[in-house]
């Protein structure tokens, strides 16, 4: 994992203030100056690395997922995130076998994290030693989840989309199942959603977000949200130790793809900028693309970023 | 019968008629929370039932019924819109075609009244306008109108590739059962019209459907509530462009205070009728006449900001 700056730096210090260089999907958080308050105590790393990679042919011609496949991008990419020797060294350095680990994943029917995915992630946890007993995966019930209730440990997974109150349906967003009211989260485009990542329950467990970018969804269509037409095979993930650069990058790939659906830059309504929040206003991780290392695995063609 | 291809009356409705049954009694406090829509009773609600079948396309389930909990469940994530805007409930149906396979969703939402309906529809005005209902449009593969005090929705969750013409007869078949005739809310047409783009209005009541359009600010300082009512445009010329924001209350009393409260935490303390940049969001401005205030949102500079401000009408019946 990589390594937490808890220390105010000068750089620290000077990117609150710094212009930024994000497209405009993300936008200002509004009511933000530039020269917003950093929180008191800064979880951003110096530096944050993000593994995207792609593998076309984990989707099957009909749409289905190869879940072969998928467990070894999820493996190849949590090694190259490490820089580990192979991925059961990756694994056995997110998780230990002591801990409980609880996998975070979203059921929204349209586009639920796959269930070869939550499987993936729960025959790695195990494989690292970890007790059957203390792995649970689970969305909607996490509060009264005795397993995550006890969780030392966090794993973060589920699909990229684009969402009516936060912009983007992000791992940031993901969290939002573990407060009692999800809707006192989403004024100002869920700005906030970094405030539930800061809670001591949960502040400094999450040892891995998976973004699933196999299909990703970009643009919002009808009372059920979801059009295939704004979906596409993009067949990827990315993953990362920093939800806020994990879900930067995955905001820039949406982006670009609006950009070429649409062709006139016409902006997320509202803006996903609860993504760069969670760096300015929250001090949770990395937003700026300057500061994020980018792992690019699989093919480059469409790969958007 | 209208709808032609369909061999029984597929749809029926006894409704109630356009007239309002939320109760309007949200005191002037900040938390839009606080606030009740009242449910019709058993006697004012339509008996709504939607088709078996359309265009090769039958239904594969029996209607649901979706109220004011449930429908969480159902439309997970966008449930707070409809709830926003007075729903009282949903009848859902979705229908199946096997070659090829497919699904079309139909969603009849009830909402407190037909500005609530009209208001729904505004929250989304992408599209191609159809001849259906009040106001209708289509996109890939979404038809959504409002007639009454109803918002639907039909859309093709697979595949929308040749979906258009029965989603458009389904549609035409739930429109042509429901009630009609009610116009848009009147505040929208006090818009002033010059230089307003009309696929900008929009109709609320609520502040995070204000905030999703135009950010004012976290919370509720112009005290919108079921009683209240606002339209929102957006206006440009070659001066500069911003949103005209009219609100109605009950009275006076509420207006001015909503304004004060918008002078003081939105404007930062600003006086009178002056404009206030507020960085790069902005020029916004406020006034209230009567039981009517009037805002500039996100004006491109100050001085087309208290242009657009100066074209706000007063309520009718001028100032109390």
């Amino acid at each position: 994992m990589s390594s937490h700056d808890r220390t105010p730096t000068r750089r620290t210090m000077l990117r609150a203030g710094s212009a930024w260089v994000l497209g405009s999907l993300l936008g200002p958080p509004r009511g933000e100056t530039k020269a917003a308050q950093p929180a008191s105590r800064s979880l951003r790393p110096a530096r944050s690395r993000v593994v995207l990679i792609r593998r076309p042919e984990v989707l099957r011609g009909d749409g289905s997922i190869d879940p072969a496949v998928l467990r070894a991008m999820l493996n190849e990419a949590v090694a190259s995130l490490l820089e580990a020797p192979s991925s059961a060294a990756a694994w056995q350095r997110l998780v230990k076998p002591a801990d409980v680990v609880g996998i975070k994943s979203n059921v929204w029917r349209s586009l639920p994290t796959p269930a070869a995915l939550e499987q993936a992630v729960r025959s790695e946890v195990l494989a690292a030693g970890v007790m059957p007993a203390n792995v649970a995966v689970d969305d909607r019930g996490v509060r009264d989840n005795p397993v995550f209730a006890r969780a030392t440990a966090l794993i973060n997974a589920r699909p990229m989309r684009t969402h009516a109150w936060s912009g983007l349906g992000t791992c940031l967003k993901n969290y939002i199942m573990f407060v009692p009211r999800p809707a006192d989260y989403h004024d100002d485009a869920c700005a906030r959603l970094a405030e539930i990542w800061r809670q001591p329950a949960l502040e400094g467990k999450t040892r891995l977000n998976v973004l699933v970018m196999l299909t990703p969804q970009f643009h919002t269509l009808g009372p059920h949200s979801y059009s295939p037409e704004y979906t596409w095979r993009y067949g990827g993930l990315i993953v990362g130790t920093d939800v806020v650069a994990v879900d930067a990058v995955g905001a820039r790939i949406i982006e670009a793809r609006r950009r070429a659906h649409f062709g006139d830059g016409r902006p997320l309504n509202p803006p996903a900028h609860h993504i760069r929040a969670a760096d300015t206003r929250f001090a949770l991780g990395n937003a700026d693309p300057a500061a994020i290392d980018l792992v690019r695995l699989g093919p480059r063609a469409e790969m958007l970023i | 019968m209208r709808h032609g291809l369909v061999p029984v009356l597929a749809v029926l409705v006894f409704a109630a008629g356009p007239g309002t049954s939320c109760s309007r009694s949200q005191p002037d406090g900040p938390d839009h929370r606080a606030a009740r829509w009242s449910t019709p009773g058993p006697a004012e609600q339509a008996v709504i039932h939607l088709p078996d079948a359309v265009d090769g396309w039958a239904a594969s389930e029996p209607q649901r019924v979706h109220d004011r909990e449930t429908i969480y469940d159902y439309i997970d994530g966008l449930a707070e819109v409809y709830l926003a805007y007075g729903m009282t409930r949903c009848v859902s149906r979705r229908y199946g075609r096997p070659n090829p396979p497919g699904d079309l969703v139909a969603d009849v939402f009830e909402l407190a009244s037909p500005e609530d309906a009209f208001g729904v529809f505004t929250v989304d005005r992408d599209g191609e306008p159809v001849p259906i209902g009040g106001d209708a449009l289509y996109r890939h593969g979404w038809l959504s109108f409002w007639t009454d005090r109803y918002f639907v929705s039909v859309v093709a969750q697979g595949d929308p590739g040749g979906i258009r013409e029965p989603v458009l007869a389904l549609g035409r078949i739930i429109a042509g059962a429901l009630p009609g005739g009610a116009g848009r809310p009147a505040l929208v047409g006090e818009l002033p019209p010059r230089d307003l783009d009309p696929r900008s209005v929009r109709f609320l009541r609520h502040p995070q459907i204000l905030n999703t359009h135009v950010f004012v600010s976290d919370g509720n300082p112009l005290g919108l509530a079921p009683d209240t009512a606002a339209a929102l445009g957006r206006y440009e010329r070659s001066g500069g462009r911003g949103h005209l924001l009219l609100v109605d209350y009950p009275d006076a009393g509420r207006a001015a205070a909503a304004a004060g409260r918008f002078q003081a935490d939105v404007l930062g303390g600003a006086a009178g009728d002056g404009a206030a940049t507020l960085g790069d969001r902005g020029a916004f401005a406020v006034r209230s006449t009567g039981r009517r205030v009037a805002a500039v949102l996100g004006a491109t500079t100050p001085a087309f900001a208290r242009e657009l401000l100066a074209a706000a009408p007063a309520p009718v019946g001028g100032t109390p």
